[in-house]
């Protein structure tokens, strides 16, 4: 503890981790200025902040990712320099990135003990390694076939293929960054249980969620960074949502609060007539004759477990996923199906959930990852005309408060925050009149957030018509005006008005009234 | 060029792990190996050509008559090079000579599988005989194995096999390369008037025509003419362009160079191109001369270009199917038939055209 | 120089250095060190080499390799590879003694019209069909060699004065060959820093299931791509058949994609796409060119020179995939 304003009485185990005065820079932004951090044995230990806070940085700095540029980091008592992430697996820290970084075509086992498979005759022991495998799957209570590859598992299975790596190495430290955004709740638990019992025996966690009610389920104590430094660590009992918020904005409570424009709900849309209209859709495998309407102005929320065919709808407005029947209807034209571009050029935009993969393009700059869709519109006889980009870049890089050292700057350098705010921009760009968003909030810390959200707000007062996928039920009860629910692949209900509360989203999400009520408890609490 | 593509080939290789290797090698080493004479091939009166010879009895053959006989033909590489056509054409004109029943003729491509399966083929169609032009000294082993099996007899030519005469195959025809790069001396001591710096044009690196044709070269001119001087060697491949950009180089390293020396036609021909290119005459500045025979270079010669070729002839048809009638006739066959190459000068070029493929 | 449209700022260049001399900068910039050091070498140590006649020779010799690169390093920065280019520049040639007859224009314009329809054959595959496009252009590339083959024969002699002047004639001292490689390269330049089309292939390379869903025309643009490759490629066909004045179409740019590859990415490209480097390629090519002529110029034996390339090109490959270590 170097934090001066923080006592912490009675140190009653070891420090296992600590960083002294850390600095790093990238491409002229300081993501760390001199940051001091300690973790102790058997304690979780959360770590907050806002996009670009330092959070990611942080940790690549612990985990041998990144060197850095000053300070030290210390690791059960003496300095360590490590000069790759397996160099400081090998010491006993482990990590589960939020998105996960496994071999999909290789078995959950393989994946397991991938660089440390045993083995027998100079071959990989295959039964051995299975085995083992099976074990600790089933200590974490997840019930997988360990032979099957890992490309065919859900997200949140997954996940719990990369916990049961780092348990698999005996770690000392075990630092898991958004372990829970992909996951559901029953594995958030399972893992939590893990998590407590890693604890009990001494290992040292930390715990990075942009979900602030796990952080005082799980975790003892807390570190916020803000800007690239530690400006708050304390015990997570005693501490307020309130204050936690304030410590990561280092603004007033007040001024967080949002100001519900959604609630003028009904009136404002009343009376216009809907901007995108949907029937039918069919999708094989996943979409049974689904319809929607939005109206100009309006929020309307996609609500549904994951496969309930969310993402898959908007995809298939958008034109990227094939469907066999349907009707998609934008300002009273139709539009093609199954093409992407028709479905821009009429007006309709999509947000993708999968950032890095359907998203940003790496390598290119924040600038041409902006222009990227209206590249023939900035062009004159098919040559670029630099200077509209610019500006166009210019004007939307302020709007949404894109934090880069220059336009020009790599956008996988970015935060994912940045990077999600870059891809807002592409898409403002093209003009839209219908814009869907996949899980615009997934993986971006609170501050990116609430703007984001108001953002989404904004652009509904502007006349835009937004729809909405969340797997934030708060989000998506307070963000939208109207929600429409999926179950597998069909409209289950649409909540409206009285209706649109989180108990009856949950009901209509499990489409069952007995769980509803067990969920209308669970909120009473 | 092709160096580069060498070395290609390895980024190829490392960066994609790709086995690109399969690429195949086309025969710059097969195309311009062997020679020939007059339109009958005269075997080399030498007669320490080949070790103990072989007899119908040792090789353990059944005696056969030729004329009616069904006698297959393996040609290793494209018949897009003239060397390839006219060897191919005379081995079909001698067989129809000898009345042979039925000829079959294979191509393989320059691919040493496709040779093995062409053979393996040939033997299920019941061939007698076996004439095979071979695509690769090593590696034939499998088409070899099946016609001992199938108790038909192989006579290779042009290109020699590694594997065990009178027992694998019963003999080899072909060319005495060393002896060609030797008279490539004596023609360029003819041409230089016995005074000059000589480049040479190497062949493909690590083939056997490529060193027999400068060690023959090399030695001669070490023995018996002290006033040739030879002041650079670059290999060209075998192939014209590159003949033509190493001469263009080299012209500028050492302009004081007054002949080359091409171990083939082709690279001969691209010197040609870059002597001229260089502003000077190719035959009266810089003294060009080569092996193989190909009509445009023997036009090279009538047209003052080029200054001596040695013969390579293609021709192998009547020696082969001579060569076989004297082994079923019992007479004791050398291990290595070879045959004498003629020679294309100022005085005869223009008179023997024709004979150039 | 990335496609991006300007150099980086100094701020990210300042970076790049910090982050320790690293492997991005010798990827980005060892070709050029490379080239000046050898260059530098070649005027203090070898006789004859700053002469104009030297210098010109190099320029000439390594038209054909330059013009193929740039077709490559485009197809590349598709995230692609063209196999065929070395078949395609035979093709071309085989089709100039065959169409001589109508004059040399003609000649040329349908040797170079072949490039377009292979092109278009293997965009088509790899663009329409989803053929990976190592298959569909080997695919082309075993095709290309055997149709030249086939129409081409043994090799001919090129003497028609036109096509012939074309590979041994100047203008104001330039060979046209040099000026013909210069202005094609200018082009391929500003179509690919200054065009939409350009800005779009990068992108795809980048990443093409969100260029896709950026509504971009992916299939034009790859399409186009494997045109303007074959097209070139047949350009290269042409001047290399006039320079020899001869069409082998056995030999006539025989191991050409693999020269081409090398240039690229000894240019800096790297082969995962995303990113087309004109200049480094350029420079690529110049360096095999220069290291050529040095071993010629200094009569290093065969082995040795293959030997001191494979060096080079393992430390080029080295460097590329450090980089993909690092992005990783």
């Amino acid at each position: 503890m170097t934090d001066p304003t923080i006592t912490v009485t009675e140190p009653r185990t070891a420090t296992v981790l600590e960083t002294a005065g850390v600095t790093k820079s990238f491409g002229g932004v300081h993501a760390l200025r001199g940051v001091d951090f300690s973790l102790a044995e058997g304690e979780v230990h959360a770590l907050v902040g806002e996009n670009g806070a330092g959070k990611s940085t942080l940790i690549k700095v612990l985990t041998g990712v990144h060197r850095p540029d000053g300070g030290e980091v210390r690791y059960r008592g003496g300095r360590v320099d490590f000069a790759q992430p397996a160099a400081a697996q090998r010491a006993g820290i482990s990590t589960i990135y939020q998105e996960v970084n496994l071999v999909p075509l290789l078995s959950v086992a393989r994946n397991i003990y991938l660089g440390r498979e045993p083995r027998r005759y100079g071959l990989i022991d295959v039964p051995t390694m299975e085995r083992d495998a099976r074990e600790l799957v089933e200590r974490l209570g997840v019930h997988i076939d360990v032979r099957e590859d890992l490309g065919r598992l859900g997200l949140g299975a997954q996940q719990m293929v990369a916990l049961a790596r780092a348990m698999s190495v005996d770690s000392r430290v075990v630092i898991m960054d958004e372990p829970t955004s992909s996951l559901e709740a029953r594995e958030v638990a399972t893992l939590f249980d893990v998590s407590r019992s890693l604890r009990d025996q001494g290992v040292g966690l930390v715990f990075v969620s942009h979900r602030l009610d796990e952080l005082w389920q799980l975790c003892d104590r807390v570190t916020v960074l803000r800007d690239g430094r530690d400006v708050h660590t304390g015990r997570m009992d005693g501490l307020t949502r309130t204050g936690l918020v304030s410590h990561m904005l280092g603004r007033d409570a007040g001024e967080l609060a949002r100001d519900g424009a959604t609630e003028f709900g009904e009136s404002h849309l009343q009376g216009r007539e809907p901007v995108l209209s949907v029937a039918g859709i069919d999708a094989r495998n996943t979409l049974r004759g689904v319809g929607l309407t939005v109206r100009p102005g309006e929020v309307l929320g996609l609500g549904g477990l994951l496969g309930s065919g969310r993402s898959e709808t908007v995809k298939a407005i958008y034109g990227a996923l094939p469907t066999q029947a349907g009707e998609v209807i934008v300002d009273g034209r139709p539009v093609h199906r199954n093409s992407v571009r028709h479905a821009l050029r009429s007006g309709v935009a999509l947000l993708s959930e999968d950032r890095k993969a359907e998203g940003i393009i790496p390598d290119l700059s924040v600038r041409d990852n902006i222009a990227l869709a209206v590249l023939p519109r900035m062009s004159r006889m098919g040559i670029v005309s630099e200077s509209r980009i610019d500006k166009l870049v210019e004007t939307f890089m302020g709007k949404l408060r894109i934090k880069a050292s220059s336009p020009r700057q790599l956008v996988r350098e970015l935060s994912g925050g940045n990077q999600q705010k870059v891809l807002i921009a592409r898409w403002l760009c093209t003009e839209p009149r219908v814009f869907l968003l996949d899980e615009p909030t997934r993986g971006i810390d609170v501050g990116a957030k609430a703007e984001v959200q108001s953002l989404i707000d904004e652009l509904a007062e502007q006349g835009l018509a937004v729809v909405l996928i969340s797997s934030e039920m708060d989000e998506l009860v307070e963000g939208a005006d109207r929600i429409v629910v999926l179950r597998d692949g069909a409209v289950e209900a649409e909540l409206d008005g009285a209706d649109l509360t989180s108990s009856a989203l949950l009901a209509a999400l499990a489409g069952d009234i007995a769980q509803a009520d067990a969920a209308a408890q669970e909120e009473d609490r | 060029m092709t160096r580069s593509s060498i070395v290609s080939r390895m980024v190829v290789a490392s960066a994609f792990t790709l086995a690109l290797a399969g690429c195949t090698s086309t025969g710059d080493e097969g195309s311009n190996t062997t020679g020939g004479g007059d339109d009958a091939q005269v075997v080399k009166e030498d007669p320490s050509a080949s070790g103990d010879g072989c007899t119908l009895e040792q090789y353990g053959a059944e005696k056969l008559e030729l004329a009616g006989a069904t006698v297959g033909f393996s040609q290793s590489e494209p018949d897009t090079a003239a060397f390839r056509a006219a060897e191919t054409e005379s081995i079909k004109s001698a067989a129809k000579e000898v009345g042979v029943g039925k000829l079959i003729v294979t191509n393989a491509n320059a691919e040493l599988p496709k040779q093995i399966s062409d053979i393996q083929d040939m033997l299920n169609q019941g061939v007698e005989f076996l004439i095979v032009a071979p695509v690769n000294s090593d590696g034939l082993d499998p088409a070899l194995d099946a016609a001992k099996e199938a108790g038909v007899p192989v006579l290779t030519i042009d290109r020699k096999v590694t594997n065990a005469s009178c027992e694998d195959y019963i003999a080899f025809l072909g060319s005495d390369f060393y002896d060609q790069g030797s008279r490539a001396a004596d023609a360029m001591n003819e041409a230089t008037g016995g005074e000059g710096k000589v480049a040479i044009l190497l062949g493909s690196s690590g083939n056997n025509v490529t060193d027999n044709r400068n060690a023959g070269f090399k030695d001669k001119v070490e023995s018996d003419y002290p006033g040739l001087e030879i002041v650079v060697e670059q290999t060209g491949n075998f192939a014209r362009d590159e003949g033509q950009s190493v001469t263009e180089q080299l012209l500028q390293s050492n302009p004081d160079i007054t002949a080359i020396y091409a171990h083939n036609d082709e690279m001969a021909l691209g010197a040609v191109t870059a002597i001229k290119a260089a502003g000077l005459k190719p035959g009266t500045d810089i003294k060009i001369v080569s092996i193989d025979g190909t009509r445009n270079a023997v036009q090279g010669i009538v047209d003052g270009e080029i200054n001596a070729v040695i013969e390579s002839n293609p021709r192998f048809g009547p020696l082969a199917f001579e060569t076989a009638q004297k082994f079923y006739d019992g007479e004791t066959i050398p291990e290595d038939v070879i045959i004498v190459d003629d020679e294309y000068t100022t005085e005869n070029a223009e008179a023997d055209l024709d004979k150039a493929f | 120089m990335t496609t991006t449209a300007t150099p980086p700022t100094r701020a990210e260049a300042e970076t790049r250095r910090r982050r320790g001399l690293d492997l991005d900068w010798v990827r980005t910039n060892g070709v050029y060190v490379a080239l000046a050091l050898l260059f530098l070498l070649n005027v203090v140590w070898t006789n004859n080499f700053l002469t104009e006649r030297t210098l010109l020779l190099q320029l000439i010799q390594v038209t054909p390799v330059v013009i193929v690169a740039l077709g490559m390093a485009l197809v590349i920065g598709t995230e692609g590879i063209d196999l065929s280019v070395g078949a395609v520049m035979a093709l071309a040639a085989a089709l100039i003694p065959l169409y001589v007859g109508y004059g040399a224009a003609m000649a040329i314009l349908i040797a170079v019209l072949v490039g377009f329809v292979t092109g278009s054959l293997a965009g088509s595959m790899v663009a329409v069909v989803g053929v990976q496009p190592i298959v569909a252009t080997l695919g082309i590339m075993v095709a290309g060699r055997g149709v030249a083959n086939l129409l081409g024969g043994e090799i001919k002699t090129i003497r028609e004065p036109g096509i012939v002047s074309l590979g041994s004639e100047s203008l104001l001292g330039v060979p046209y060959v040099v000026l013909i490689a210069a202005v094609i390269a200018a082009l391929v330049w500003f179509a690919a820093r200054r065009t939409t089309y350009g800005r779009q292939l990068v992108a795809i390379g980048g990443n093409k299931r969100a260029a896709e869903l950026a509504g971009l025309p992916v299939k034009r643009v790859v399409i186009t791509t494997y045109v303007v490759a074959g097209v070139l490629a047949a350009i290269a066909g042409v001047l290399l058949a006039a320079r020899s004045q001869a069409s082998d179409p056995t030999k006539l740019g025989q191991l050409m994609e693999l020269s081409a590859i090398t240039a690229v990415v000894i240019g800096g490209t790297p082969l995962s796409g995303g990113q087309v480097r004109i200049i480094g390629t350029i420079a690529g090519a110049l360096l095999m060119q220069l290291i050529f002529a040095t071993l010629v110029f200094h009569n290093i034996p065969d082995s040795t020179a293959q030997m001191a390339q494979a060096v080079i090109v393992i430390a080029a490959v080295y460097v590329q995939m450090g980089r993909r270590r690092s992005t990783s």
